[in-house]
């Protein structure tokens, strides 16, 4: 194998390289030694998927969280007292915020990673890639950088969308940046993995339905971890999306039920485990080839 | 002479199934080179072990040198592919697609834009540069595909049955491409079922038959080992069919007032025959010589009962 950089256009394929890509690969430039052009292509490529889709990819988050926030913040939240987050009194409708924008933010970041593979596995277009010189390394990046933007660009709407429901501080902005990334790096990776294990488009819906939401509601983004006791309290803190609505909080607020440090270093190891995990099913082909 | 592609016991095994059975290929840089076979042959199992798209369960793959797993950077970037199904990013018009896939092997930006218009250009679908993949017709289709194989401007040209289902003008209008990237010197390997195409196109022909490499030859040489048709007129036609004492002579009977003899090489069995004839008394008023085609060896050599592709 060949590390992972990127073979140059002269190397070996091409009779006859033109000028200008010879010279690219002759002196590349900083650019293109941190992000070669094999990767940012990808990169580029899933981006402008989602980017040239916003009916698709943008707007139903952006509906589904006005009527979260009409629902559950104005409606009802107006009959729910305020929450106490260290010693700070906070309106239910700017507490269930952060949880929300994790909420949309994975949900998003984790179903264009998946749907992207496994789209390009279903109709086979996704050998344009692999049957490319790109190292694997790169592939996965690009696929998993794409849909953390996504899942980052659809956190920000969903943010402006709460911003005309209601005002939140931003007291603590590298950690909601931090935890923010850190999430959506995360299911991004996931996705990587739903996109290679599903066999039909029915896996992505069990995924997303039946093991991302359910983890999500029971993490505490409509409710405060003081109202569980006893077993369900021990119980959701095996739950990861607690630490990420909590962090994603800590960020808002500048205050959290649950240590902040602590759960940004465990989300930041297990999303460069899932990393190297996709990476290494990309090089064995798991799902990609026979 | 550098290999373009080496391959030697070369095993693919799915489950239970051998696909590939220590098949043992060379081809050299700069060669036109065709694979033959009927379904099942191994010979789309090969290919994809090439680009990357199987893994082998044994043996040794290498092009221009690289290994197909262990050097796959420098292996993929050598090989431009147009597979038998359409594999198609239906997300984008036509030339983005170029120019991602161009882009996928460092070619920047711009260059890659210029590259997919010439490829565009080059299989006659230029016009169309701004449509989906959806919407091409047919022909359209497998000119693209074409069109996508050229554009990182590969050493190795793969073409999986480029020219399945397409008419005949077509079909010529793809072999002047191809033809003219031979000229140029890129490597061709070319599996196809219309053996017309591997007797005008191919250098050389391998026939792969249940995983394994049957034969291997240049056209004419192949076509030397299948039967002729001797046709010979004569000014007094037998009622039966002489007895000929040559070797090569399969056999000899009397059609339509013509004696018919099938033989092996039949062009240097004629002059022998004619002799044979005339010191037998006849008189040969004409004699025409019907080649065997690639078609019947091939059927000859992979006939194993079931159905072939030829």
């Amino acid at each position: 194998m060949n590390g992972d950089d990127e073979v140059g256009v002269a190397s070996d394929g091409g009779n006859a390289a033109t000028e200008g890509a010879t010279t690219a690969t002759a002196s590349p430039g900083l650019l293109d030694r941190l992000l070669p052009t094999g990767f940012r292509t990808l990169f580029h490529r899933e981006v402008l998927r989602f980017v040239r889709r916003p009916r698709n990819t943008f707007l139903p988050p952006a509906i589904t969280n006005v009527l979260y926030f009409s629902v559950f913040g104005v409606i009802l939240g107006g009959r729910i007292d305020s929450f106490v987050l260290d010693g700070r009194e906070i309106e239910y409708i700017a507490f269930i915020l952060p949880g929300l924008i994790v909420l949309g933010a994975i949900s998003n970041a984790f179903e264009n990673s998946s749907f992207s593979i496994f789209h390009g596995r279903w109709n086979e277009y996704i050998h344009e890639v692999l049957t490319s010189p790109l190292p694997y390394t790169s592939m996965v990046l690009a696929y998993i950088l794409s849909s953390a933007l996504r899942g980052l660009v659809v956190g920000i709407i969903i943010g402006l969308i709460g911003l005309l429901f209601t005002s939140v501080p931003v007291a603590r902005p590298l950690y909601l940046v931090a935890f923010m990334l850190v999430i959506c790096l995360l299911f991004a990776s996931f996705g990587v993995v739903g996109g290679l294990w599903a066999r039909d488009f029915d896996y992505l819906t069990v995924l997303n339905q039946f093991i991302l939401r359910p983890l999500v509601f029971f993490g505490g983004v409509f409710y405060s971890l003081d109202a569980l006791e006893g077993i369900a309290y021990t119980v959701s803190l095996f739950n990861p999306m607690v630490y990420m609505v909590n962090g994603v909080r800590y960020g808002f607020f500048g205050a959290a039920e649950l240590p902040p440090n602590e759960s940004l270093a465990v989300l930041s190891v297990l999303t460069l485990a899932v990393v190297a995990l996709d990476v290494e099913l990309f090089r064995r082909g798991y799902g990609l080839v026979d | 002479m550098t290999l373009a592609i080496r391959a030697r016991n070369l095993v693919k095994e799915y489950d239970d199934v051998r696909a590939l059975d220590g098949l043992d290929i060379s081809v050299e840089a700069g060669e036109f080179f065709g694979l033959l076979g009927p379904n099942g042959a191994g010979k789309t199992t090969f290919i994809n072990i090439l680009v990357g798209l199987a893994h082998r369960t044994d043996g040794e793959a290498a092009v221009f040198g690289h290994d197909v797993e262990a050097e796959y950077q420098q292996a993929r970037d050598a090989i431009g592919l147009a597979p038998q199904e359409y594999n198609v990013d239906r997300f984008f018009p036509i030339q983005e697609v170029l120019e991602h896939k161009a882009g996928y092997h460092g070619i920047p930006s711009g260059e890659a834009t210029r590259r997919a218009e010439e490829a565009l250009k080059t299989v006659g679908i230029y016009e169309k540069r701004d449509t989906r993949f959806d919407w091409l017709s047919g022909g359209m289709k497998r000119r693209f595909m074409l069109a996508r194989a050229l554009v990182s401007d590969p050493d190795l040209l793969i073409l999986d049955e480029p020219t399945a289902g397409v008419d005949v003008q077509l079909r010529r209008d793809l072999w002047d491409v191809i033809n003219r990237m031979n000229d140029a010197g890129t490597t061709i390997l070319l599996t196809t079922h219309y053996i017309e195409e591997a007797e005008r196109l191919c250098d050389r022909v391998a026939i792969m038959d249940e995983g394994c490499k049957v034969e291997e030859a240049s056209p004419d040489e192949l076509m030397d080992r299948g039967t002729d048709r001797i046709t010979v007129s004569m000014g007094s036609t037998p009622a039966t069919a002489p007895e000929l004492n040559l070797s090569d002579v399969h056999d000899a009977r009397i059609e339509d007032s013509d004696l018919v003899v099938t033989a092996a090489r039949g062009s240097s069995v004629v002059p022998d025959l004619l002799r044979q004839l005339e010191a037998m008394g006849y008189t040969v008023t004409e004699v025409d010589i019907e080649r065997a085609s690639l078609e019947e060896v091939f059927v000859d050599m992979t006939r194993t009962g079931s159905a072939v592709e030829a």
